[in-house]
């Protein structure tokens, strides 16, 4: 009986005076990279588990390579990395409780001055509003990889507002959006495929429906007709009679907006069998249909137009420059190229975030102000870790420049065939 | 109904005995738990923002206060669960079902998202606010607005209704079938509600604003005990109201293991047991044997809606993505781990399978790590560590951790000798 009084009423605690033997070493394993100024910490947090494990993991490596050149500082400050994880193993990809639960550590952690994520806009949407309200700041959040539209401009009903409860901005990302990457393929459609009549195909999720949502605005706008825009059933076997409903309506082009693992490969394969192949009626994707290998490989997908918001691995190579010594960098101190290209777009989110650092006082609302009033933050093309000039508008978040490259699936590999501006 | 209580007739105290034995480990579990919830109240709201530096890093690593948070809600699902499981002992596969219903309830009713059910915006000028706390944003005072006190019994009675609904149709089954079925409803629901953007005609219908989820949830009140200097009017997304939601969380759970005890001392948690223990045998003492089950989903559905409630102001939203089969399963582990039946055991239980889950595994991880130089990821092996325990478990405490007198008692009785199992087959023959 006395055993279970006292299990009951040490509880938790006593569970965490047995960790505290080990806790002393967790602190003094620490290690700061030297330099004299003050200690200033950036976190990541991205899902380090699950299907986007290998994306996250290049990306958090990537930029601790990028920290160690730069020597760990940032002006008159001195920088430390620290690792979040917002994924379970449970889930296998992000877990809003954890989501929830990381923001709230950001925020108790008086030395974190910026956090550099989310890989999901859905986890976004939980942090920022947190660090929004945090009453030091607000602290700055800089994702390199959410493309949900709704998270700086109006979209969804209460967007953006309904994330920044205090009413003044702390959210940037070094990608563009989904919106404009729909605009982007609408154009490119009209201009350069003489597309008039299309038909777009959703995968019902937030981030196909956005895509679609965005092309068929600018494709109605541009004066083409949109014959539909119907969501695809992931769980179909045969989209046969999908195809041929379509067939009879004799589009120009289908646009697939979604992602390759909602069954995306037998899409291409019965488009192909229904209304022949895409030298014909075209077919175009957006980004969550690149750097699948799958797709690359199938006979079907040969002829597809896809667009990528920025610009893919290869042409960074190929293009030269801070991009691409990165890329050799990585190569040589880990033995492999990055799994995605994600790992560059993260450097770029941290120099963004050092940037915001050198302006500022170095406290929260400091290094926010530093992206949000006056002229914001640019990164010059010659250093950027994306091979192009990052301007971060002040008023939005969101990148000025709004480069969307198209490729074109050819001998299995995707192929850059130009970049489309977005007007 | 006293035959359903019979303890072991030859090991066993007597019944008035056990009785007052359990009333007090009760009170002392009780009364441990609150010293425990209240030095940790203490340490997150004052002594922690005051000493700061390394004590204040230590717990933020090793428990801050939302993984004490996320802790604590595990545990009111984990007791919902245990009526199911551990009373009437009826397997459920899919709790996870309630959790939803629980949350989506919170996302109708104290959410802005109700103005948007209707695609074509028939109801975007919808405001109802009756003692709601929208957030103080502009625009986000539409849909409807209930009070926090209000909406959880709301959804308890909503997801009551729902296990009486799953229930019904289970009632004839039995252990494997049972459980197949109850795997299916939790596979179903949290499906309606991830595609649940378009339904009706013309899918005009937004149950559920599918994979985007809904956001932001409205903030706790805490009138009367804002009068209280300290105490926040509400409480919403700023740290320092963090350790007042997680008193209100454990005020939430203490409340579903005050249930669960008065429950388990009364006729219809006798009954629950004498059903766990002998179907067969309950029914002849007059049971009644639908009503009885009914009873015990339906109770363990309100805890459900609860929890899903008071989770959903947790996160500050409510995405579909949450409400997977994982979730059923980490539940149910919770519950056997514990000790089936037991509302400390399960306590205990959720608390170590929710700390391994958030903080433990990974802080343990590190400190490993840095104490023998290895660079193990040890969250990888998560599901591996699960099974071994849930394996250790059953081949050395079958019972749980800190088991029910009655499981031990069941557990300790020898096995069926091998005449009576040739008498049950002849009796076999015979019918």
């Amino acid at each position: 009986m006395d055993a279970r009084v006292r299990l009951g009423a040490v509880g938790i605690t006593a569970v965490m005076a047995l960790a505290a033997c080990g806790g002393g070493s967790t602190g003094s394993g620490s290690g700061d990279g030297g330099g004299d100024g003050k200690k200033l910490i950036i976190a990541t947090d991205l899902p380090l588990q699950g299907a986007s494990k290998d994306a996250s993991q290049s990306t958090n490596n990537a930029i601790k390579l990028y920290l160690k050149q730069i020597g760990y500082k940032a002006g008159k400050y001195t920088i430390e990395l620290k690792e979040y994880d917002n994924s379970t193993a449970a889930k296998g990809a992000w877990d809003d409780a954890t989501c929830a639960k990381n923001a709230a550590d950001h925020v108790a952690n008086a030395d974190e001055v910026a956090v550099m994520g989310t890989y999901n806009s859905g986890c976004a949407k939980i942090i920022v509003p947190v660090l929004n309200a945090d009453p030091n700041g607000p602290m700055l959040m800089v994702s390199h990889a959410n493309t949900n539209p709704g998270l700086t401009k109006a979209w969804d009903a209460g967007e953006p507002e309904k994330y920044f409860p205090t009413g003044k901005r702390n959210y940037a990302r070094t990608v563009t959006t989904d919106d404009y990457q729909g605009a982007a393929a609408a154009q490119f459609a009209q201009e350069k495929l003489g597309v008039k009549k299309v038909y777009i195909l959703n995968d019902n999720q937030t981030y196909g429906q956005g895509v679609g949502k965005a092309f068929e605005t600018e494709a109605k706008k541009l004066g083409m007709t949109v014959l539909g825009n119907e969501p695809w059933d992931a769980k179909q076997t045969s989209y046969a009679s999908l195809f041929t409903k379509i067939k009879a309506l004799s589009p120009d082009m289908v646009y697939m907006a979604g992602i390759y693992d909602n069954n995306g490969g037998q899409v291409v394969k019965d488009k192909v069998s229904v209304l022949g192949d895409n030298s014909g009626v075209k077919l175009m994707g957006p980004d969550g249909l690149t750097g699948y290998p799958e797709l690359q490989k199938l006979p079907q997908g040969q002829g597809m137009y896809l667009s990528f918001g920025g610009l893919p691995i290869g042409q960074l190579k190929a293009q030269g420059g801070a991009a691409a010594k990165l890329l050799n960098d990585y190569k040589a101190e880990y033995g492999t190229a990055p799994a995605a290209s994600y790992a560059l777009y993260g450097v770029s989110a941290v120099q963004v975030i050092l940037a915001a650092i050198e302006k500022s006082d170095g406290t929260r609302k400091g290094v926010n102000d530093a992206v949000f009033t006056g002229d914001g933050i640019t990164i010059p093309a010659e250093k950027s870790a994306i091979g192009a000039e990052i301007k971060i508008d002040p008023a939005s978040g969101d990148l000025v420049a709004k480069d969307v490259a198209i490729l074109v699936l050819k001998d299995q590999t995707e192929t850059f065939l130009q970049a489309q501006p977005v007007k | 109904m006293a035959a359903t209580t019979t303890p072991s007739p030859v090991t066993g105290p007597s019944v008035k005995d056990a009785a007052e034995h359990a009333r007090r480990s009760n009170r002392k579990w009780a009364l441990g738990l609150l010293i425990a919830v209240v030095v940790l109240f203490l340490l997150y709201w004052k002594i922690l923002p005051a000493v700061g530096g390394d004590t204040a890093s230590f717990f933020r690593k090793w428990l801050s206060v939302s993984a004490a948070s996320e802790m604590v809600l595990w545990v009111i699902f984990a007791l919902g669960l245990n009526i199911v499981v551990g009373y009437a002992g009826l397997l459920d596969l899919g709790y996870v079902a309630f959790w939803a219903i629980g949350g989506y309830v919170a996302g109708w009713f104290m959410s802005p998202f109700a103005s948007e059910m209707m695609n074509d915006k028939s109801w975007a000028n919808l405001k109802f606010n009756f003692l709601g706390h929208p957030p103080a944003i502009q625009g986000l005072d539409r849909g409807i607005h209930l009070n926090f006190w209000l909406v959880l019994p709301i959804a308890g009675l909503i997801c009551a209704f729902f296990g009486v609904l799953i229930g019904a149709p289970t009632l004839r089954l039995k252990s494997d079938y049972l459980a197949l079925v109850t795997l299916g409803f939790g596979e179903i629901i949290p499906q309606i509600f991830r595609n649940g953007e378009r339904l009706g005609p013309g899918g005009n219908f937004n149950l559920s604003n599918g994979d985007k989820g809904i956001t932001p949830v409205d903030t706790i009140p805490t009138w009367p005990f804002s009068y209280i200097p300290g105490v926040p009017d509400q409480l919403g997304l700023r740290a320092e109201d963090l350790p007042f939601k997680f008193l209100v969380y454990c005020l939430l759970a203490a409340a579903i293991v005050f249930l669960s005890l008065r429950i388990r001392e009364g006729r219809l948690g006798r009954a629950w047991l004498a059903i766990r223990e002998d179907e067969l045998a309950a029914s002849m003492m007059g049971v009644p044997l639908m009503r009885t089950k009914l009873a015990a989903y339906a109770v363990g559905a309100f805890a459900g809606g609860i929890g899903g409630v008071a989770f959903a102001t947790f996160v500050n939203g409510i995405y579909a993505s949450r409400f997977d089969f994982a979730i059923s399963i980490i539940l149910l582990a919770m519950v056997v781990l514990g000790g089936m039946g037991n509302v400390w055991g399960v306590t205990v239980g959720a608390l170590v399978l929710a700390w391994i889950n958030s903080t433990g595994l990974e802080q343990f991880g590190n400190t490993f790590n840095d104490a023998v130089g290895t660079n193990i990821n040890f969250k990888n092996y998560q599901f591996l560590l699960f099974g071994l325990i849930l394996v250790l478990m059953m081949l050395f405490r079958r019972e749980g951790l800190i088991p029910e007198t009655r499981t031990k008692q069941v557990l300790a009785e020898p096995e069926r000798g091998e005449l009576e199992a040739v008498g049950a087959d002849l009796e076999g023959e015979q019918a």
